[in-house]
């Protein structure tokens, strides 16, 4: 059974994951990562949904900037997420389903989508939302002055035409069948009243279609969310209203939960161990799409040899590293994150889930460095689990030789080193730098921009002249098996290549008193859920 | 006069030079509001990159871009923030009376309880008294303050199950709430600084009673009472004065943790995240606030020695 074979090969602890995920009736269901897709713990939702209440939570991280288009920080999503819609969007099984748009037809071999327009939605300032709002929002993150950072995931959109006030056709270069996922991401799709940007400071001000309109928002500080009761999807949202108070600190957070201040956060396993047993917090957990890896820069010796990549790959015990870095909370994982509905690696049959040290030393002597050799892993303190990675890593290889020094950078220094390393394709900037990725509308988002010698985020210039036609092929056929075939093969020769080492998927940990009814997570990490639960 | 007139120059000097120090230090940070706003997922090509560069002014050379910060500065415009798109005066205004309060409350509990706990221990004799002042001042100085934060909240909320209200509150809207919210930073921050002014006071106070002035004072037949406060106390005071004053000015600066540790939003933290975020205007306007206080406290401290001891005087 894989599932035994996980449990010993991965060290993934069964208990643990039943332990927060029965409490909430979903823990089997949670098991199923191996199936075909994942399912969220869901909340315990006895009772029917009662209107009325503010939901009371922390914001880990301050999202700084609300703008749906120009922000590539993780927080701004989580501060706009509430307050705008794209024309798609996903359920909880993250299966891509109607939102702005009612339906859609995909004509012309896949170059042509068409969107029916949900008819009477109104944007929070009673505005209509038709065709002409679509096509300016759609512009706006695709005009380069936008310098929208996620203009790639649209950018396959070459002209756009409004056939009536609820329908529009976008036209592609070529077929590509993540654009319904590029939309429901919402990382740079958000459907904005037509001129809104040249009026506003969307900054800080905003007017979407979204379940909840914005009270206020104080940077740093709290952002108020009020309910739309002009939302298409009565009866929702349940909530009058919603309030997130910026508390980075963790001691913080658990401290208000115990007091009953607030009634949601986000939480770290090393965190929620201090809830245990605390009355009236249910703790919720799932694995989602945050893999924890190492970009490696294949520009220089002696990094470009993938038998030294997978050396160094095959000398580190993926268990100890979830052990060390999250507490045990997270599932070995491949390219594709775990539990990514059918598109990942079977968890259990990844490669180099327990260390090979006999075999990796005889690799790296192949490959001429029988004495190993020094180099330099950057990672950034503001993640503690990037740095215990990293020194677990640097531990491992030492017994096949390897000298890793360990250099911590602040974030936004790690994040100039890395793309440097990307812009001079690896002549300058770092060797081996530590990040995560999280939740991309496709699977073609985990290899592409990645892998493919000309995608724009590989580290150093990786290329395999076999594999640069299968990941053109897997993004541009929209036959479900014939992708899944390619998607599986692709992740077999990256893994064995090593042009990044995956690590594992986290779970994504939230504590909620036990008063919050009907919420449920969502393998992208969002909180999107929330406009579907209501306080009993 | 003249004295004034040739500190408020110096002052003017020394501003200046903050403000070139601070101006080159951002920009000689790794990274800039490009790969901040890129992060390691999202892409920016060349074009977009010189079109954000243009958009923020970074593309002109660094004299020009400092002359026209500056000359804005003089009127009155700090700039915009390149994160919110919000006027960086507007910000800082509205986050400086809560770091204000956080200092002024700091200093106020810190005078009313460390410098009577000096006196008294340089007074008494009793064991207990100065086993209390051991203690205060070894805790204060070996423990951070961040530390005292955390425990501080953790035993109010699993403890008493406590917390005070989480956004913060004016203290002129609702006087009751804010001091609640103020309760536990103002604590956290007093304990470190309350160390500082009572070994201070005391060594102070010792040196002072042991001079022929208090004796003749003690033979003039005064109470116990008016030498100490009047006579010892008055001319104890000056070192105690300048320590105050220097701990103010870092207090400014230096709550950036408690404040983030609270969720207060103020100037420490502001400046903090303007730092993270590359947002350039922000980190200046802050820290030319910040830098601005802290002469003027100098000032005001320097000034307040002439009211103290009458025979300093400036010429």
């Amino acid at each position: 059974m894989p599932r035994n074979r996980l449990q010993s090969h991965g060290g993934f602890s069964r208990r643990a994951f039943l332990a927060g995920g029965m409490a909430l009736g979903g823990g089997v269901a949670g098991l199923d990562f191996l199936g075909r897709s994942a399912v969220p713990a869901l909340a315990q939702s006895a009772g029917t949904p009662k209107r009325g209440g503010t939901l009371i939570a922390a914001q880990e991280v301050d999202p700084v900037s609300l703008d749906p288009h120009t922000n590539s920080n993780y927080s701004a999503l989580q501060g706009y997420e509430h307050l705008y819609e794209s024309l798609t969007g996903y359920d909880e099984k993250t299966n891509i389903i109607p939102a702005l748009a009612q339906s859609w037809e995909i004509t012309n071999g896949g170059k042509t989508y068409t969107f029916r327009l949900r008819p009477n939605v109104k944007f929070h300032n009673g505005q209509m939302m038709v065709a002409e709002d679509v096509k300016y929002s759609v512009e706006r993150i695709l005009d380069p002055k936008t310098a929208s950072p996620w203009r790639n995931w649209l950018e396959a959109i070459k002209e756009m035409k409004i056939v009536d006030p609820l329908t529009i056709q976008m036209h592609l270069d070529a077929p590509y069948p993540a654009l319904l996922g590029s939309f429901a991401g919402m990382r740079g799709s958000g459907i904005i009243p037509k001129g809104l940007a040249e009026r506003e400071n969307l900054k800080i001000k905003a007017i979407g279609t979204g379940p909840f309109k914005l009270a206020e928002y104080v940077p740093q500080d709290h952002i108020t969310y009020a309910r739309n009761p002009d939302y298409w999807d009565q009866p929702l949202p349940y909530l009058d209203g919603m309030v997130f108070k910026v508390l980075t600190e963790e001691n913080a957070r658990l401290a208000a939960l115990r007091a009953g201040q607030i009634e949601y956060a986000f939480m770290t396993a090393q965190g929620v161990a201090q809830l245990e047993g605390a009355p009236g917090i249910t703790v919720m957990k799932s694995p989602y799409a945050w893999v924890v890896l190492h970009y490696i820069n294949v520009y220089a010796k002696p990094l470009s040899d993938a038998r030294v990549r997978r050396a160094m790959r095959m000398a580190v015990d993926t268990n100890e590293v979830i052990q060390k870095a999250v507490y045990g909370a997270a599932v070995p994982s491949g390219p594709i994150p775990t539990g990514y509905g059918d598109w990942p690696l079977d968890p259990a049959t990844l490669p180099y889930l327990k260390p090979d040290i006999p075999g990796a030393k005889k690799l790296l002597a192949e490959a001429g460095y029988p004495n190993g050799f020094a180099i330099e892993i950057l990672c950034s303190p503001q993640y503690p689990e990037f740095v215990a990675t990293t020194l677990v890593v640097q531990e491992a290889v030492k017994k096949i030789g390897v000298d890793v020094k360990v250099t911590q950078l602040e974030w936004g220094a790690f994040v100039a080193t890395n793309n440097k390393t990307i812009r001079s394709g690896g002549k300058e900037g770092g060797q081996i730098l530590c990040s995560a990725n999280t939740f991309r509308p496709d699977p073609d988002g985990y290899i592409y921009p990645y892998f493919h010698s000309q995608g724009n985020l590989n580290e150093g210039g990786y290329s395999n002249p076999k594999l640069d036609p299968l990941m053109v092929e897997a993004r541009t056929v929209s036959n479900h098996a014939e992708r899944w075939r390619l998607y599986h093969e692709i992740q077999r020769v990256v893994l064995e290549e090593c042009p990044n080492w995956w690590w594992y998927a986290k779970f994504n940990i939230e504590a909620l008193s036990s008063k919050v009814q009907g919420y449920a997570q969502s393998f992208t990490g969002r909180r999107i859920f929330l406009k579907k639960t209501w306080l009993a | 006069m003249r004295y004034l007139a040739r500190r408020a120059l110096w002052t003017v000097v020394s501003l200046l030079g903050v403000s070139i120090l601070i101006f080159l230090l951002v920009r000689l940070l790794p990274g800039d509001i490009v790969d901040i706003l890129a992060g390691t997922e999202g892409q920016l090509g060349p074009a977009q990159r010189a079109q954000v560069l243009r958009q923020f002014g970074l593309d002109k050379p660094l004299p020009v871009q400092y002359v026209r910060w500056l000359w804005s500065m003089l009127q009155g415009d700090l700039g915009w923030s390149f994160r919110s798109g919000q006027p960086v005066g507007g910000l800082l205004l509205s986050r400086l009376p809560i770091t204000i309060e956080l200092a002024l409350l700091t200093v106020l509990s810190v005078s009313l309880l460390a410098i009577p706990l000096g006196i008294l221990a340089s007074v008494s004799k009793s064991v207990r008294i100065k086993t209390l002042v051991q203690i205060v001042g070894l805790l204060g100085l070996s423990v951070p303050n961040f530390w005292i934060a955390v425990l501080l909240i953790l035993v109010a909320s699993f403890l008493f199950r406590w917390g005070p209200a989480l956004i913060y509150v004016n203290p002129w809207s609702d006087p009751w709430v804010n001091l609640q919210q103020m309760f536990l930073p103002v604590g956290s921050l007093a304990l470190g600084f309350s160390a500082v002014i009572v070994r201070m006071t005391r060594s102070s106070m010792l040196e002072v009673l042991g001079r022929e002035f208090v004796k003749v004072a003690r033979a003039k037949g005064l109470s116990a009472g008016a030498v100490l406060l009047r006579h010892a106390l008055f001319n104890a005071m000056i070192p105690i004065v300048t320590v105050l004053g220097l701990q103010t000015g870092f207090l400014l600066g230096g709550v950036v943790i408690t404040e983030q540790i609270f969720g207060l939003p103020g100037l420490g933290w502001t400046l903090l995240n303007g730092v993270y975020q590359r947002d350039y205007p922000v980190v200046q306007g802050t820290v030319m606030l910040f830098a601005g206080t802290f002469v003027m406290i100098n000032l005001a401290v320097d000034l307040l020695y002439t009211y103290l001891d009458p025979r300093i005087r400036y010429e």
